[in-house]
């Protein structure tokens, strides 16, 4: 087995701090599993397993998110541990993916633990307000970012360090039968993310517009990619959009008309 | 419309507002008033410049901002820039105006916001870059790093727009919307129907047979319908 070197560890705790920030503020990517699992995969000199478990997870969570500070399963630190135990111990990405989901689960505690931590930074920034200590609270808000980073970086950190020992432990402990569960698991469970995300779409208004995607691909798998289904739906979009506008200036045209006809009339 | 002492927002104001909105808003955050003490830093610069000689208005402004608070960071920006708007021409005297805008938009907004910047965002961007990742290809990466700075370049937009209109913000944008978010909610339904055929790679191994016969279970569903598994695994999850 693979050890992940000192200096490896470091550079993705440096950046599990920086995704962090990434996560709770503009989210342009580097928080997301993709990103995660694609840099870790390419520090450890397998990009291809990387990518392939990042993808997976991403397509996993595409329908969990954090709506109105609800907690979700911290899919980043999942990404970074499980395809840092797939490469080490060559089980491959399947195994990655079957090690993220559980450990995403159990460090949701984390992130509640964080979250909760911060009530103490709010009380002291109260406490600054009845002062009109405004610079106070601006130190309060910026030390709120400590239990945040913390609640990610240790688990990660403890993870890597132990790596060896832990997917050691995952083999011994976990049956066969278990492991074949979570990988066929893993194959579905995109659809899993795909349904959820639907739930925030309004599908019954608009599902021509879904068939048509699924067709396209579905029966053109070899002549078309997302990418065309993507260009179409915009297509599909900009002719709605322009039926709702015609309709509206029909309308105004069709009195205009009618005003016509009448003149016509009066004269003939 | 006189606040007394005529102070002004300047553009660095503004500009500095927007980049702690982008970056600072949920450092803060806990279960008690979620974005609020994150929402006090953000807007501090203006407070700062309207109140800063005066501890007492400073006071009032800061007990005010540090409210519970609560919505999609992506669409803050109008409520921060028309926040800014409403504090500069009343004063301090705006602070009912501005808790009730606050509180009135952060739901509207959070429910335009949490569709259009997350669900329907990630639906087209994460999702293309997956399903190029899965290739094996690290290129559909650059997708949601070219998206983000459009993003970042609307939100920038929002600031100001929040600014510029003020109260009439709340009924105004609501309207012009709505078209935008049925677009986008049309091109984020056509691209989740491709990806379950193109993802989802489930099929069956079964096979009936009788006598010499042998029926692939899963060739005579691909007769009927190709990828039906797939879709219906999606459907009974939904």
């Amino acid at each position: 087995m693979q050890e992940i070197s000192f200096l490896i560890i470091l550079v993705l705790l440096l950046y599990t701090m920086i995704a962090v920030v990434d996560q709770i503020s503009i989210q342009c990517g580097l928080y997301s599993p993709l990103f995660a699992a694609t840099f870790t995969g390419l520090l450890l000199g397998d990009l291809q397993t990387g990518l392939i478990i990042g993808a997976t997870l991403q397509l996993m969570t595409l329908g969990v998110a954090t709506y109105g500070g609800a907690t979700v399963p911290d899919y980043l630190s999942g990404a970074i541990m499980g395809t840092s135990y797939a490469i080490i111990s060559g089980e491959g990405a399947e195994y990655g993916i079957a090690v993220a989901i559980p450990i995403g689960l159990l460090l949701t505690q984390m992130d509640v633990l964080g979250r909760m931590s911060n009530s103490f930074f709010q009380h002291y920034g109260d406490r600054c307000a009845e002062r009109g200590d405004w610079k106070g609270m601006e130190k309060a808000n910026l030390l709120g970012l400590i239990p945040w980073e913390l609640s990610r970086l240790i688990p990660v950190a403890l993870g890597l360090f132990f790596g060896e020992a832990v997917v050691t432990s995952i083999n011994a402990l976990i049956p066969a039968w278990f492991m074949t569960g979570l990988r066929t698991a893993g194959a579905i469970l995109p659809a899993m993310g795909m349904a959820i995300l639907m739930r925030y779409l309004p599908l019954k208004k608009y599902y021509p517009y879904f068939i048509i995607g699924f067709v396209l691909l579905a029966y053109g798998g070899s002549l078309f990619t997302v990418m065309a289904a993507a260009l179409l739906g915009v297509a599909l979009a900009a002719l709605h959009f322009s039926r709702g506008k015609d309709r509206a200036v029909a309308t105004a045209s069709g009195d205009v008309a009618m005003f016509d006809d009448e003149e016509v009339e009066i004269d003939g | 419309m006189a606040n007394g002492t005529e102070r002004k927002l300047t553009k660095q104001d503004i500009n500095k507002v927007y980049v702690r909105n982008l970056f600072a808003l949920q450092f803060g955050w806990n279960y008690e008033k979620m974005q609020g003490l994150g929402y006090t830093y953000v807007i501090m610069p203006a407070l700062k410049r309207l109140y800063g000689d005066d501890p007492e208005k400073m006071k009032r402004a800061l007990k005010m901002q540090s409210s519970y608070f609560n919505t999609t960071p992506g669409t803050s920006h109008l409520i921060v820039g028309a926040d800014m708007a409403l504090e500069e021409e009343i004063g301090i005297e705006s602070e009912e105006a501005v808790s009730a805008l606050k509180t009135g938009l952060m739901g509207p907004l959070a429910g335009v916001g949490d569709t259009l910047f997350i669900a329907i965002y990630r639906a087209i961007v994460f999702s293309i870059a997956a399903y190029v990742a899965m290739q094996g290809n690290p290129v559909g990466l650059i997708v949601p790093l070219l998206a983000c700075a459009a993003v970042l370049w609307v939100r920038y937009k929002f600031t100001w727009m929040g600014y510029q209109s003020g109260r009439k913000l709340a009924t105004g944008f609501a309207d012009s919307i709505a078209p935008i978010t049925e677009a986008a909610s049309i091109l984020g339904l056509t691209v989740v129907g491709a990806l379950i055929p193109s993802v989802v790679n489930y099929s069956t191994n079964l096979a009936f047979t009788m006598g010499d016969v042998t029926f692939a279970v899963q060739d005579m569903l691909d007769k009927i319908m190709p990828k039906m598994l797939p879709l219906g695994i999606v459907m009974l999850s939904y």
